[in-house]
């Protein structure tokens, strides 16, 4: 019954999908908010009939432009390590896994890419109505082939849609509603587009702010930066919001992913005054935080939403984790009979009885003598046990801190979003340099609080590929370590290269402004419009 | 005849996002929320600029009456 791939390959494995997974992340957040953005600038500019909002348009959406063409290049290596890469649990899960994958693949290459190319080339083929239509579809595709992925990832964090045949060793559908409204795949949808618009808004925000301070293109920078500022201070608070959602849901779907994530080591009975930690230094090999900043009565409301549910801590976590091995072992070995002849149907009713915990039989599998679990015995099933329910924790010390910087990060840009938008409503914005700064500077926020995110999501659901279903170590292809460390750096150079194309185009093309628009630099060149009589204003009287 | 054809697309539009709202209202209000936030946020937004150039035109018009 071995399956076992040499660990060295799973790490190169992961640390390929982790790397090539984030480096995909830094163009996604970007091209789900700001293709709303751009929608929310064109509507101005049909509703309004002014001139420069179209320019405005144009402009940001020649930088969503590079941002979209790069990421779309970072995606498409990625479907394809499925295959190469985790042969294995695109055996077991495919037929579920496959079809929102499909989906996706599907969206993004005719809606998106279609309505992409109308969006830049359309301008003056097209109504203006016809055209803002086009630019709403490109917001609707690309955040559509983000909701598929997430309801891909959802299945692998919270299963749900998807039963195993014993009879074909795979999972499979067993019902689409159930894997598209799983609340897990519905709330990280809500949550990654909304962390899309902050990035967005961020953007816009952060090279207004960046034009405001340096007297360039005034007249474009103020109006982008009050949009952005609105659509990102609304954005922060739904991206809080539905972070708190997600957390409560874990409660329910991931215990050991909230365990670590709020660095909680043993049971508080007391849920009332339960302190959440703030700071934490936690030790693994110790069982405990070796340094905590708690603050008390805040654990149980936050993350339950009520003052009585006890939240398990880790310690518990891995006792609880033990009845399952021992019945994820029997699952396994039963199984292994029914396969061997399928007139048992003594060890089918086995397995059908344990077949829950079948998970926690195969992670069970790498201590057990010569990885076959039927060499399981009373004198050896003790030191398996302790092993594998240890192994049921992620690593708690990432995930504390990966969560802990995405929520500063949140918290931070939403405080920032709610002056910078004060501040721009009151049209004030100039007299405040220093916030203008903040706001320049802050622009990588965004960026390291998604990567952040996805950590949490990620690292969290360890040791699963599929939730209390598929342990990570056997979902992985049996690859030689030369192939895998040979693409390992094949593709770090590759989407190296990705990065940096994307940031010397971004930073240049930010840097030279609407450049296309000489009347109008002309105009802001000489101080800005504001103090200038209406005519002076060729921008607001074109319709 | 305009007028005719775009009560007709508004109409459209109208029972689409009904049946949106119901159908993921029931299964899916978080995707409902999205609707619905996402529509929020746009306008909200674009509120802000019609209210930016409201703004600057009775800048203008303070300017212009002190002169
Ligand atoms: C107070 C603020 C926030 C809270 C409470 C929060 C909460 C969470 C939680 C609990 C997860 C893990 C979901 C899982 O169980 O798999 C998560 C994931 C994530 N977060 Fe946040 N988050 C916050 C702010 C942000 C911000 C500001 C961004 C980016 C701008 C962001 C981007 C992400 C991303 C990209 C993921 C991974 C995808 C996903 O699981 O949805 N988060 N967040």
């Amino acid at each position: 019954m071995s399956m076992m791939i040499d660990p060295t390959v799973v790490d190169l494995s992961r640390l390929q999908f982790a790397l090539t997974a984030l480096y995909h992340f830094l163009f996604v957040p970007l091209t789900l908010g700001m293709t709303f953005i751009l929608a929310t600038m064109e509507t101005v500019y049909v509703i309004t009939g002014k001139q420069i909002y179209k320019e405005m348009t144009q402009f940001w959406g020649k930088l969503f432009g590079i941002n979209f063409a790069l990421g779309v290049a970072t995606g498409l290596t990625m479907e394809f390590e499925f295959g190469t890469n985790w042969s294995m649990y695109s055996h077991f899960v495919g037929d579920i896994f496959g079809t929102p994958l499909a989906i996706e693949g599907l969206m993004a290459f005719f809606m998106e890419s279609t309505f992409v190319g109308v969006m830049f080339f359309g301008w003056d083929r097209i109504s203006a109505k016809a055209h803002l239509v086009v630019t709403y579809l490109v917001a609707l595709g690309s955040n559509l082939s983000a909701l598929w992925i997430l309801i891909a990832n959802g299945f692998m964090q919270d299963p749900r849609g998807g039963t195993f045949d014993p009879n074909t060793m795979r999972m499979q559908f067993s019902n689409f509603v159930d894997l598209i409204f799983n609340v897990d795949a519905q709330a990280k949808f809500v949550h990654t587009s909304l962390a899309g618009f902050v990035t967005g808004s961020m953007f816009v925000m952060a090279v207004s702010a960046y034009y405001l301070l340096t007297k360039r293109h005034q007249d474009l920078a103020r109006r982008s930066f009050r949009i952005a500022t609105l659509f990102g201070v609304i954005s922060s608070i739904g991206v809080v919001t539905l972070g708190d959602a997600l957390g409560f849901i874990d409660v329910n779907a991931q215990p050991t992913k909230v365990a670590a994530m709020e660095a909680i080591w043993n049971t508080d009975r007391n849920t009332v005054s339960a302190p959440w930690n703030l700071i934490a230094f936690p030790s693994e090999s110790q069982g405990r935080n070796l340094f905590e900043i708690g603050i008390p009565y805040v654990l149980t409301p936050l993350l339950t939403h009520t003052e009585t549910r006890v939240i398990p801590g880790i310690n518990q976590l891995v006792q609880d984790a033990k009845p399952r091995i021992v019945s994820g072992i029997q699952a396994m070995v039963a199984l292994e009979a029914y396969n061997k002849d399928h007139a048992d149907t003594q060890a089918l009713a086995v397995f059908k009885a344990n077949e829950k915990d079948m998970g926690f039989g195969f992670l069970a599998m790498q201590y057990a003598p010569d990885q076959d679990l039927k060499n399981i015995n009373t004198t050896n099933l003790p030191s398996i046990l302790d092993k594998t329910a240890k192994d049921t924790i992620p690593n708690v010390w990432v995930e504390f801190w990966a969560f802990r910087l995405m929520v500063a990060s949140g918290f931070f840009m939403l405080g920032l979003f709610a002056f910078a938008a004060y501040y721009s409503l009151k049209n004030e914005m100039e007299k405040h340099p220093v916030l203008l700064k903040m706001a320049l500077w802050s622009l990588p926020l965004p960026w390291i609080a998604s990567e952040f995110g996805w950590i949490t999501a990620e690292n969290g659901r360890q040791p699963w590929t599929v939730y209390n279903w598929l342990p990570t170590f056997i979902s992985a292809s049996s690859h030689t370590i030369g192939y895998m460390a040979f693409s390992l750096v094949g593709f770090t150079l590759l989407y190296s290269s990705f990065i940096a194309a994307e940031l010397y185009l971004m930073f240049k093309y930010a840097r030279l402004g609407p450049t296309a628009h000489h009347g109008h630099d002309a105009a802001a060149a000489g101080g800005g419009m504001a103090g200038q009589p209406a005519f002076a204003k060729p921008s607001m009287d074109r319709k | 005849m305009k007028a005719f054809w775009n009560f007709l697309g508004l109409l459209a539009i109208m029972i689409l996002s009904l049946f949106l709202a119901v159908i993921t209202g029931d299964y899916g209000p978080w995707y409902f929320a999205w609707l619905v936030g996402t529509t929020m946020i746009v306008l909200i937004a674009a509120a802000g600029a019609v209210m930016f150039e409201k703004q600057e035109e009775e800048q203008q018009g303070k300017k212009g009456s002190i002169h």
